[in-house]
């Protein structure tokens, strides 16, 4: 466990002392403080004015469903630039500047690296979502009112949704030593989650069923309604171990290939 | 079987495929030795070495570090050993204490004893000045240097060095091999290479390796004496029509192994063969060569150099007898 630790804390120190760490965490913030704004500002649009907008009511719709909810569910459109990035390095990088190899004559596990890694990405994605607690801050601070509970359901989602898709990239970048290919591989996968999730919108009887279980973005929409099911939990902790599973897989085959 | 070698193969192959990069290897390596493993590039050495360093297992074979079985106590052996990788790479955005403090928590360094291990290594690289250096700005020669004390953290009493000197600088090369030296009097240590000077100036016994086989191994004194009982004759005749007259005469004379035609230089034909030093055959050629009209112009005897021994071995192996 300590040298998971060890890993974990290299990997998570080299993202942050690389320009490319620092300028993902500075545009990811920068992005989500726009959603945030043009959000707020569109509620307070309709809210000024509603029947404008067919609503007859507007009491009924809450700032924390309003802001919070769409604020999570855009947010997630984020991954698809967000998650390459980051994974894009965390193996392919190592094989391409060969400190693998020297990694893998240490008197180390192959799970103790893999987990590592993982877990240095995962610390350093839990870092970058620290500032928008500040954005919450901020929205008191402008006179919102939210309640607790569904927004840090959001934030767990998210942050489960991210650990997912992270896995993903890391397992990405472990079969090939470009970061480039690892990067363009991951975006592919995540535009494909994304497609799944229209898919579900057209298709009928069965397939629906299907598409939805299927699709990680069905299951994070429980997450930003402030809805907390099991189900959900379970489909990113399954997600989450399968690729983390295929990461070591692959990362064993230097037993075997040339 | 004798477990107290520092290191020992038994019958280790690796496989790609159908590709064999090592056939039924064994050796063993004792304490206090230095063994040079020389081959040309593609012969397995690195795959030989990578075996040893826990990189990947053999497809084959058992291997022992210490007494301890490689594919049974697989931390225990890597803990033993350092092992220099053939391009030194290391983390470029790391500083050079920085990461070898890393090395020694991933090697199960004490945490307490981590501060003082990593400036002693430091101390005997000649790292002590550049500790707070960013790996990436180092040149090759201080690189290698960190990839050495990488090697040489949590003591380990075997060290794989996969051409150390590679790349560097004459007086790079002569303070490595130096460092290398001091090493080998407690440590078991095995290094590649493919300059043959170091292998005399450095080893203690010698293994050649081509096509993943061991072709011949032995001391250095036992070299030498295989040296001693053949010598190459360099010959230098003046028109190069006479060529095939002076092959057939010296094909004729007993003890002439190994003829060939040399080199060709401006109408002037150089013919080397092999004998035994006991008896000189210069007189007889000379004689010979006069009787037929073909004129000589230089006859030498060399001593074979280990270039020549390793490149007849290549060519059939058969010299691989006289040292195992």
């Amino acid at each position: 466990m300590k040298k998971v630790l060890t890993i974990a804390r290299k990997e998570f120190t080299s993202s942050f002392h690389s320009w490319l760490g620092v300028l993902t965490a500075t545009l990811f913030f920068l992005a989500a403080g726009v959603f945030f704004v043009i959000l707020i500002l569109n509620y307070v649009k309709i809210s000024m004015n509603p029947q404008q907008y067919g609503l007859s009511n507007f009491s009924g719709i809450s700032q924390t469903q309003y802001i919070f909810g769409s604020f999570f569910s855009n947010l997630s459109i984020m991954f698809l630039f967000l998650v390459p990035i980051l994974t894009m390095r965390s193996f392919a990088e190592e094989k391409r500047q060969e400190t693998l190899e020297l990694l893998f004559t240490y008197p180390l596990s192959d799970y103790e690296i893999v987990v590592g890694k993982q877990l240095g990405i995962l610390l350093f994605f839990g870092v970058l979502l620290l500032p928008l607690f500040g954005y919450l801050a901020v929205f008191r601070w402008i006179g919102g009112e939210f309640d607790w509970g569904p927004v840090l359901l959001g934030y767990a989602g998210f942050w489960l949704l991210g650990a997912a898709y992270l896995a993903a990239g890391v397992f990405f970048s472990s079969l090939t030593k470009s970061p480039i290919i690892s990067a363009l591989g991951t975006f592919g996968v995540l535009l494909l989650f994304w497609i799944l999730d229209y898919v579900d919108d057209v298709a009928t009887g069965p397939w629906a069923r299907i598409f939805s279980e299927l699709s990680p973005l069905v299951h994070y929409k429980n997450f930003t309604l402030g809805i907390l099911d099991v189900q959900d939990v379970v489909y990113f902790g399954f997600f989450f171990f399968y690729f983390l599973f295929l990461t070591l897989r692959s990362i064993e085959t230097r037993n075997w290939k040339s | 079987m004798d477990l107290s070698r520092s290191i020992k193969f038994d019958n280790v192959s690796k496989r790609y495929g159908a590709f064999h990069a090592l056939r039924d290897v064994s050796f063993d390596v004792n304490e206090g030795e230095i063994v040079g493993f020389l081959g040309p590039n593609g012969a397995g050495k690195t795959t030989a070495m990578r075996i040893l360093s826990g990189f990947f297992p053999p497809s084959s074979g058992r291997i022992f570090v210490c007494g301890m079985d490689m594919s049974k106590h697989p931390h225990k052996a890597k803990r033993a050993i350092g092992y220099l990788p053939e391009t030194v790479s290391l983390y470029p955005d790391m500083r050079v204490i920085e990461y070898l403090r890393f090395v020694a928590k991933l090697k199960g360094v004490p945490s307490h004893e981590i501060q003082g291990h990593v400036r002693s290594k430091m101390s005997f690289c000649g790292l002590l000045d550049s500790g707070h250096r960013l790996i990436g700005r180092l040149s090759k020669g201080y690189r290698q240097r960190v990839g050495l004390a990488q090697a040489l953290v949590a003591d380990p009493p075997v060290l794989v060095l996969d051409e150390p000197t590679t790349g560097l600088d004459p007086t790079q090369i002569k303070e490595i091999r130096e460092l290398i030296r001091a090493l080998g009097q407690n440590r078991a240590i095995i290094l590649s290479t493919h300059i043959l000077p170091e292998v005399s100036m450095l080893c203690s016994r010698v293994m050649m390796i081509n096509q993943g086989q061991i072709l011949a191994s032995g001391t250095v004194p036992e070299l030498a004496s295989c040296l001693k009982d053949r010598e190459a004759v360099h010959i230098k005749i003046k028109n190069s029509e006479d060529q095939e007259r002076a092959l057939k005469i010296l094909a004729s004379v007993p003890g002439v192994e190994a003829l060939k035609i040399a080199e060709e230089v401006r109408g002037e034909t150089f013919i080397s063969f092999e004998t035994s030093p006991d008896e000189d055959l210069r007189p007889l050629i000379t004689k010979l060569f006069v009787e037929q009209g073909i004129s000589l112009t230089e006859i030498q005897r060399l001593q074979l150099s280990l270039e020549d021994i390793f490149l007849g071995l290549l060519k059939d192996g058969k010299l691989g007898r006289r040292f195992s």
